[in-house]
């Protein structure tokens, strides 16, 4: 037995140290890895994917929310959902949690210099443009305006909520939040309607902006249409996949959409991209 | 090139075959299942190594490199401190005896899975200890269709020996096809008669004959583009109405690779591990949401085949994900016949083609 190889399918230990309520089923776990020699050689980029294990519960894919900046720990934004989910909410401060990844390609940020970038995020889908968003707030004078809009079904639904003034004192960032008809609470001072109708009669220039779009899969095809619409070109649309995974690394076969593996050769994906897959994510 | 055969009598190929296990092998070989069906078997018996048989197992022999099920790890915790064990690895040679061309060119199927970069440890360990044999077909069944996807009841590939029992003569044809295979032999080659030009032809010709008793049509060569277009084609409702979902075409077929992972136990102690798993069944693709991107069985049926027929050999030279033994046509309860569904896929998507360039409405 080769005890020194890092297997593949085995993940590296790590713990919880940081536990953030989002929404009354939404959280944000900061996680540290065990070993410090691991800690600094855990680098990835935006969009990369970790698969988070609960042992006795098994794993779940889920992005690393946090810009690669912030070596040393990675943070997950998760709803509960399932097994795992339900498993990894019930763990507090301390506990420990495997790690494997980061898994996946990444957004192209170094792309997008001296665009305009709107952020879209519905629900849980925040998660996944919150670390390309401080990827480039972090090198903000390399793009054009900043557009955040956050979506929900009701205003306590909202991801990150709290993010929105330290947003919005961000030179030329807008911040623009999104609740369903009905989910609005007295004094909400946000929009209200769906994500993509909000968003096609912002007035951004579609031609100059690159849309980066995260959410249920419903929201997503609106998107694709209402961007069309606004002229934005199909590559310059990015969302990401959230197929079913197992394995993270291409083997497993649930990822599978077309000659497509959502793990491997995503998940991050342009509207270019997803027009000639299968429609099976 | 100069061919590396030698021709040995029963007693030769018996007195060498079966002292791979006393050599420290440990060694797979077709036998009698617990119900009577041929299964590949881990055993020591000479006589069982070297016998040969007809036709082929139920099941096909991907097991021993990608096992039903294994433990990836076992943890335990106490406190907030976990500690992973891995389980033991064997270094101890394995060697496949009587593959059929078709369950070797499975193996190689899974390597192109199971290799890629990063390569799967247990999967590339069990696979550098392996030896694969493999043994001519001297008869085709009725489910056979090597030859209607590019394989040969006399085919090498995947094989590191090569074994045909020549006609009814008692003589067998024992070919080095690796260097593995070569090594395997080197201990008594020596003492074995060198093959003749007239042995190759011998076997060349036995392996055409049972070709040509396979009686099933080739697929068209472009296969692959023809079902990459057929996406949306009313026919996968037609033949993937029978289908029940069970999954026994997916776990008997060689070069079916997919897999879950789970694991069981508590919180305190358990383990992880890592079963087969198929495409057939509803939960495979069902996110925690509820949405499901294949909720029909159809869809379901339609992605093992793009799969095996059109998304692998687009990156993999062509090559088909389906080698033609036959196994998910015996074992289906549904009686669906993979060869004539992708014939039927193709088939329709090339009417569809011919009438879109002669401007017919198809």
């Amino acid at each position: 037995m080769n005890a020194t190889a890092v297997e593949t399918l085995v993940p590296i230990l790590g713990s919880i140290t940081e536990v953030r309520e989002e929404t009354h089923d939404v959280r944000t776990l900061r996680l540290d890895l065990a070993d410090s020699e691991e800690a600094e050689s855990f680098t990835w980029r935006a969009g990369q994917f970790v698969m988070v294990s609960v042992f006795g519960a098994g794993e779940s894919a889920l992005t690393i929310t946090n810009p690669p900046a912030q070596k040393g720990f990675i943070e997950v934004t998760f709803r509960q959902m399932g097994t795992v989910t339900s498993a990894l909410r019930r763990l507090s401060e301390g506990e420990p949690v495997g790690l494997r990844g980061p898994y996946g390609n990444s957004f192209p940020v170094e792309e997008w210099r001296g665009r305009d970038i709107a952020f879209v995020g519905g629900g849980i889908g925040m998660a996944a443009v919150h670390a390309p968003l401080w990827d480039v707030l972090g090198n903000r004078e390399a793009y054009g305006e900043i557009t955040v809009m956050a979506g929900a079904k009701t205003v306590a639904d909202l991801v990150y909520r709290n993010e929105a003034g330290r947003l919005r004192d961000i030179p030329g960032v807008r911040v623009i939040q999104v609740v369903d008809p009905g989910g609005e609470e007295p004094g909400w001072d946000g929009e209200v309607g769906l994500i993509p109708q909000v968003f096609e009669r912002m007035g951004l220039s579609g031609r100059d902006t690159t849309v980066v779009v995260c959410g249920p899969p419903v929201m997503l095809g609106f998107m694709l249409q209402a961007t069309t619409r606004m002229g934005t070109p199909p590559s310059q649309v990015i969302t990401t996949l959230e197929n079913r995974m197992k394995c993270g690394v291409g083997y497993c076969g649930h990822c599978n959409v077309g000659e497509f593996m959502v793990c491997r050769d995503g998940p991050v994906v342009s509207g270019e991209v997803i027009s000639q897959l299968p429609n099976e994510f | 090139m100069e061919q590396a055969g030698w021709i040995l009598d029963e007693e030769q190929w018996k007195a060498w075959a079966g002292s791979l296990p006393a050599s420290g092998c440990r060694v797979i070989a077709p036998a009698r299942g617990p119900r009577g069906e041929a299964a590949f078997t881990k055993t020591d018996d000479a006589d069982q190594i070297a016998r040969g048989y007809p036709g082929k197992t139920q099941m096909s022999p991907k097991e021993f490199l990608f096992p039903r099920s294994e433990t990836l790890f076992e943890f335990r915790l106490a406190g907030n401190t976990v500690t992973l064990v891995r389980p033991p690895r064997s270094d101890n040679k394995q060697v496949l005896i009587g593959l059929r061309p078709c369950d070797a060119a499975g193996l190689r199927r899974l390597d192109e899975v199971f290799l890629q970069d990063p390569a799967d440890e247990a999967y590339e360990h069990r696979r550098n200890q392996t030896v694969v044999i493999v043994e001519a077909c001297t008869e085709a069944t009725p489910s056979c269709f090597c030859t209607a996807v590019g394989g040969s009841p006399g085919g090498t590939e995947g094989a590191d020996l090569h074994v045909t029992r020549l006609g009814g003569s008692g003589r067998i044809l024992l070919r080095a096809i690796t260097q593995t295979g070569s090594e395997l032999a080197s201990a008594a080659s020596a003492s074995w008669a060198r093959a003749t030009e007239a042995d190759f032809a011998e076997a060349g010709d036995q392996a055409e004959a049972v070709s040509s008793s396979i009686r099933r049509q080739p697929l068209p060569a472009r296969t692959p583009e023809l079902l990459e277009g057929s996406f949306e084609a009313p026919e996968w409702e037609v033949v993937a109405s029978a289908c029940i979902g069970c999954g026994i075409c997916t776990y008997a077929c060689p070069s079916c690779s997919c897999f879950d992972i789970a694991d069981t136990g508590g919180a305190a102690c358990g383990s992880r591990c890592r079963s087969w798993d198929s495409c057939a069944f509803g939960e495979f693709t069902k996110h925690a949401s509820g949405h499901n991107p294949r909720p029909k069985q159809s869809a379901r049926y339609r992605q093992r085949l793009m799969h095996k027929f059109a998304y692998f050999p687009s990156q993999h030279a062509g090559q088909l994900m389906c080698v033609g033994c036959g196994r998910c046509i015996d074992l289906c309860p549904a009686g669906i016949d993979i060869h004539q569904a992708v014939l039927a896929l193709a088939g329709a998507a090339r009417a569809a083609h011919r009438g879109a360039d002669e401007g017919v409405p198809v």
